[in-house]
């Protein structure tokens, strides 16, 4: 592994009241990685990233982005050095037009943000900046849906939308947490298809659930169990090691990848 | 370069025209309330955009806006009364009081959501109150309150009514522009956003406290400027322009409006106004029939009565479309 990791952690460790949803994880990752973090429910995978991008603040251990020591960094300001999330429930705002979730990611690292005149007194709805919007809903192919309020949107496309709200935001390292869960098979298609396109210029740390989906696409996979990182190394070798096997899938040695 | 158009950039002529349509509402109903009402109506009808920017649109709820309202009131009065007679100044004084007491508060308030806002936000205007009844009470005049006396100046003079009048219209469709800009600058989305979902915002790079805080800035003196109007109006400053048990008034009028829209704060201003007013004269105990009006409206009319409007109008364009 390279010297130089984008975002590390160092024996990061949060309790709740006594119970230790994420143990001791020492994590680093170079630019341009691709990781997938699997385990089992509850196992701490959405806890980790509630650590990296500052939802939470670990109890013990540091997290470091790019050689800083961001543990205290507020969620707002990771965003700004380039840490984006998307949540495990599809997090858009419901109660405003589709175009206007778009709008205040993409101008929030414009010109429109850095002058407060403009932030205060600009209509939202100006063609320049719903020019720029529309082109990002245009790459993910919903942007025949840009009016509509976002609350009839269907999952799918609400997904879609988040994924283009954190492409929007400039990321240098995107985590991903379980982007596929409660799709149809045909939009599990669509959106890998678009995660596949933007990786190549970020990193990227994506949580899921079922391995098959996620083992073409990362180089690299990391197991949790019980808060733990149990095993982190290229797919092929991690999905062979027996603890994680046997983690995963029991004892049993007849079921297979399916899962 | 190829323009783009979605529907929202179109230009509405609801949205082009809201200005000449309010002013012309206020005008139809001036012969018909009298003059002394229709000034009172316009009034309670800044008050009330000033409260919903922050209930509405920001989704935190006030019980003590009657704090912000008398700040205004008691400042242009006391400020007439110890500095300089001249009533823009006077006004000035009081938006200045009003952006002062939001920026002292606001960081202790704004950290809190839900009954904790709305409660802490009572709890200063229970302090509020106390100082101007009891513990200044040799300056404000306590129970009896005190009056403003303004200078005439050469092009406004406001011991005519008609002039009163013009002017306090004048003022509302100003607060109505300054918000309406507000509300649809990205500033505006931001807010919405926070109402909704306020951990998500942070996930896109704002810093909500900052952006909660202006908000409460501006819904703080917007309500000083109702309250220093009031004062134009009546010329007379009493405890009862920061009693907290009138913190409700403005609470319902934004409820029958429509808690989300500017439009529907001066709607719902007008009715409450109206029936505060009229059925008050009928019916000796007339808040049970605000009760009632309020029920209805909780169930039948969620969006209020100015999102029912709407919301019938966009049913019958989409009916006549087919």
């Amino acid at each position: 592994m390279s010297s130089n990791p984008i975002i590390e952690t160092k024996k990061a460790t949060i309790r709740f009241n006594g119970l230790t949803a994420v143990d001791n994880v020492d994590f680093r990752m170079t630019g341009g990685e691709a990781v997938g973090i699997i385990g089992p429910n509850g196992a701490g995978k959405t806890t980790f990233f509630n650590l990296l991008t500052g939802l939470y603040t670990p109890t013990e251990g540091a997290i470091f982005f790019s050689g800083k020591d961001i543990t205290n960094v507020p969620p707002y300001r990771r965003v700004t050095l380039g840490i984006i999330r998307t949540f495990q429930l599809v997090s858009v705002f419901d109660s405003l037009p589709v175009i206007d979730n778009l709008a205040l990611s993409t101008i929030r690292f414009s010109d429109d943000y850095g002058s407060k005149r403009k932030f205060l007194f600009t209509n939202v709805h100006s063609d320049r900046i719903m020019k720029v919007c529309l082109e990002k809903l245009e790459v993910l192919g919903i942007s025949d849906k840009a009016d509509l309020m976002t609350s009839e949107l269907s999952y799918g496309d609400k997904r879609k939308l988040e994924i283009a709200v954190a492409l929007s935001l400039n990321p240098k390292i995107l985590l991903l947490d379980e982007p596929f869960a409660g799709l149809s098979d045909s939009e599990i298609g669509e959106v890998s298809l678009i995660i596949d396109r933007v990786k190549t210029n970020l990193s990227l740390v994506i949580i899921e659930h079922k391995i098959s989906r996620i083992v073409d696409m990362v180089g690299r996979l990391c197991v949790m169990h019980e808060g733990r990182l149990i095993a982190d190394g290229p797919p092929d070798a991690v999905l062979s090691d027996p603890t994680v096997r046997e983690v995963y899938w029991g004892k049993e040695e007849g079921l297979t990848c399916s899962v | 370069m190829e323009t783009v158009k979605t529907g929202l950039t179109k230009r509405n002529i609801w949205k082009l025209l809201d200005i000449p349509i309010i002013a012309a509402g206020f005008l139809v109903i001036l012969p018909l309330l009298g003059i002394n009402r229709t000034t009172d109506f316009i009034i309670f009808c800044v008050f009330v955009l000033g409260f919903n920017i922050l209930y509405g649109f920001m989704g935190r709820l006030s019980f003590g806006h009657m704090l912000y309202l008398g700040t205004g009131a008691y400042t242009i009065t006391l400020f007439s009364e110890h500095v300089s007679q001249n009533p823009l100044l006077a006004i000035l004084a009081s938006l200045v009081a009003g952006a002062l007491i939001g920026v002292i508060l606001g960081p202790i308030i704004v950290r809190t959501t839900g009954a904790c806002f709305a409660l802490i936000n009572l709890a200063f205007c229970q302090v509020g109150y106390f100082l101007v009844l009891v513990a200044f009470s040799r300056y404000t005049g306590g129970e009896d309150g005190m009056s403003a006396y303004f200078s005439k100046l050469s092009f406004l003079n406001f011991g005519n009514r008609y002039v009163v009048f013009g002017f306090v219209l004048f003022c509302l469709l100003l607060t109505y522009y300054l918000l309406k800009k507000f509300t649809s600058s990205p500033f505006g989305v931001l807010i919405k956003s926070i109402k909704e979902n306020e951990t998500r915002v942070k996930f896109l790079g704002y810093n909500t406290f900052t952006y909660k805080w202006v908000t409460f800035i501006i819904s703080t003196t917007v309500s000083a400027f109702a309250g220093a109007l009031s004062i134009l109006n009546y010329g007379y400053a009493t405890p009862s322009f920061i009693d907290p048990s009138r913190a409700v008034e403005v609470i319902f009028a934004a409820l029958i409006g429509g808690s989300g829209s500017l439009y529907g704060s001066i709607i719902g201003g007008v009715v409450y106004m109206a029936i505060s007013n009229y059925l008050a004269s009928y019916v000796p105990r007339w808040e049970m029939f605000l009760g009632f009006a309020l029920l209805v409206v909780v169930f039948r009319f969620r969006t209020g009565v100015w999102g029912f409007i709407v919301g019938l109008l966009g049913r019958k364009r989409k009916a006549l479309a087919r």
